[in-house]
């Protein structure tokens, strides 16, 4: 009893409410769909969350800096057409696991080249990137499907390690590194403090180019992460893969208390972002809500959380400015 | 060449478009000879009606400063047209089409501007999540079909020319871009728009109502979107869903390209339409020449990241 007591004093008041949010609407949802609350709905929900969660915790770096970046689910999808070439050329299934990071990695280098050093702000910047990577992925595919992979990169996921599938061990080991570089390392302290003012940071001699240039980065890998769990687990990439994925991170991330203003942000509300999302969507799906609602309720609740913050008294009038420098 | 380089300002925008748009015609004469003629020109206009209003919008808000942008004029442009015909359809007499449409818009806009002005949420978050809302609701609701059913004698209208100009052009395109360049150059609240964008923090210490003046130019931006909508359902006789999609990246890139600088405060609006026929004929032309229409949207995202890169490079040789 006492480890629970610490275990939630560690949370914060937002992550309590959306804990219990998430509480809530599962019992909702268990009492109107008899299909909800069965184990096999609850892995499904789990194993939708993958990608998200993953993509989420480096939007959960940008925002918490003060940027954004909406073609990283078109990243995810370019990551994935690797990960899928690769594994179709037949190469060693290992290798192709780091195909997709490397990837990832590689075009968060782009998005930094052009937000950090052409100094644009991020939300211009990567809407233009998204152009430009959606036509890719068009250009790449040939308009057609890349479907039917081999199952080698599943089984090698899905192995289990002290009974536990590698995927789940690979998922905590990245929320790991993701806190320990955030609040274990002066990297976090920079980042945050590029977040709060970029200015200061600047003048307090903090290298805001390299932090800002890492943060895409490993936003980037972790986006090549989630394309290999992707391949992994549908063995197919289309034209739409990953487009809607962006918005949800940046629902996921803001309904967890990061500051879309920068310099202040939680992995674990970012966490439970993410599991809100996609048990709401998964249950408003199974008591018959059509899938285009899905859209429209991303959305509205990332304007509803907004203004109950601010109406809440959370943000500061004084901090307005592009969030993308 | 003296001459070109005392050029500055909006005139330099401008010869720069006026080259720009020359190169894309001569390519396309070069690589398709029979894609020039006056049929042409008409499609070219009637395709930019829409981007042009809609981009005047997005220009406005942006010019006004504190972040401002509007990501979801492409939302508020189907979802004006959808709700219209939704009314419509509801039993609304037809002769209100066109306000439905233009209040619907408003409305959307206003919604905007609230979030920004009234909660100071920050623009490009507050738009982008309406963004997905206003394009996700107008899907939502029409399941995805196209709603038939615009009242016949609006047709006339959204279809005809004037002298191989599209009517929807002359009669709602071109007065809304004179209106807004006399009200921006020669009104005190054009002035206070400059003055907003330039520096908010000065504008607010000499009495200029920021909070209000940009709450009332996202509601128009919403009202232009609105304008738009009627102005694609004139066209094509029917509600489409999907109007307004990628409208957000093209009015944008049109915005930019145009000379409006993106942290406000510089720029006119000749430019934005200069660049919005550029944009046109350029997409025009590419599907003369039978290019996939997914190149559209990746030549449109490059053009904006270039024309924002030129930009920095410029100011830094200077």
């Amino acid at each position: 009893m006492r480890r629970l007591n610490q275990a939630m004093s560690t949370l914060t008041g937002r992550e309590l409410i959306l804990l219990a949010a998430c509480v809530a609407i599962t019992i909702a949802f268990a009492s109107a769909s008899p299909v909800f609350a069965t184990p096999e709905n609850a892995a499904t929900i789990m194993r939708n969350s993958v990608e998200l969660l993953l993509i989420g915790l480096g939007m959960t770096l940008l925002l918490a800096m003060g940027g954004i970046d909406v073609s990283i689910g078109v990243v995810m999808g370019l990551a994935a057409i690797a990960v899928g070439r690769a594994l179709g050329a037949d190469l060693d299934p290992a290798l192709a696991t780091v195909i997709g990071p490397l990837t990832g990695a590689l075009l968060g280098l782009v998005t930094a080249a052009v937000v950090v050093l052409g100094r644009i702000p991020a939300i211009v910047g990567t809407l233009g990137l998204l152009g430009i990577y959606r036509t890719a992925i068009f250009v790449v595919l040939g308009g057609q499907w890349l479907s039917g992979l081999p199952t080698s990169l599943t089984e090698i996921l899905g192995a289990s390690l002290a009974g536990v599938p590698l995927s789940f061990w690979m998922i905590a080991l990245a929320y790991l590194a993701v806190w320990l570089a955030l609040r274990r390392t002066s990297f976090g302290l920079h980042l945050l403090a590029i977040g709060n003012s970029e200015e200061k940071a600047r003048l307090a001699g903090i290298s805001v180019i390299k932090v800002r240039f890492a943060a895409f980065i490993i936003s980037g890998m972790l986006a090549g992460l989630a394309a290999t769990f992707y391949v992994a687990t549908y063995r197919n990439v289309e034209m739409s893969t990953g487009s809607t994925l962006a918005l949800d991170a940046i629902a996921a991330v803001v309904m967890g208390g990061t500051s879309i203003l920068g310099g202040r942000c939680s992995l674990i509300g970012t966490v439970l972002g993410v599991l809100l999302l996609r048990i709401l969507q998964n249950g408003l799906l199974l008591i018959g809500v059509p899938s285009l609602w899905q859209t429209v309720v991303t959305g509205g609740l990332l304007i509803a959380v907004l203004s109950l913050e601010v109406l809440a008294g959370r943000l500061s009038f004084s901090k307005l400015g592009w969030a993308g420098r | 060449m003296s001459r070109l380089r005392s050029l500055h300002g909006p005139a330099l925008v401008l010869a720069i478009l006026a080259a720009l748009w020359v190169v894309v015609l001569g390519g396309l004469f070069v690589l398709k000879p029979t894609a020039l003629s006056v049929a042409t020109v008409t499609t070219v206009l009637q395709f930019s009606t829409i981007l042009a209003l809609a981009a005047l919008g997005q220009a406005l808000v942006i010019l006004a400063g504190g972040a401002g942008i509007d990501l979801s004029v492409g939302g508020s442009v189907s979802l004006s047209a959808i709700l219209a015909m939704l009314a419509l359809k509801a039993g609304m007499p037809p002769v209100l089409l066109p306000v439905a449409c233009i209040v619907a818009g408003l409305l959307l806009g206003l919604f905007n501007g609230l979030l920004v002005t009234r909660l100071a949420i920050l623009p490009l978050i507050a738009t982008l999540g309406t963004f997905f809302a206003y394009s996700g609701l107008a899907l939502a609701l029409t399941g995805g079909a196209p709603q038939p059913g615009v009242p016949q004698w609006l047709l006339p209208w959204g279809r005809g020319t004037m002298g191989g100009v599209p009517l929807p052009f002359v009669s709602a395109a071109l007065p809304a871009f004179v209106l807004a360049g006399i009200v921006l150059v020669f009104t005190a609240w054009g002035r206070w728009i400059y003055a907003m964008g330039f520096n908010e923090r000065s504008a607010r210490l000499v009495g200029i109502p920021v909070d209000r003046t940009r709450l009332i130019l996202y509601g128009l931006s919403g009202m232009l979107a609105g304008v738009a909508a009627l102005v694609s359902l004139a066209w094509f006789g029917s509600g489409r869903p999907n109007i307004g999609q990628n409208l957000e990246l093209e009015s944008l890139t049109a915005a930019m390209l145009g000379g409006i600088a993106i942290f406000g405060g510089r720029g006119g609006v000749g430019g934005v339409l200069a660049a919005v026929v550029l944009l046109v004929t350029l997409k025009t032309g590419l599907l003369q020449l039978n290019v996939n229409t997914v190149w559209q949207v990746g030549i449109v995202g490059a053009l904006l990241i270039f024309v924002l890169l030129a930009d920095r490079l410029s100011h830094r040789w200077r």
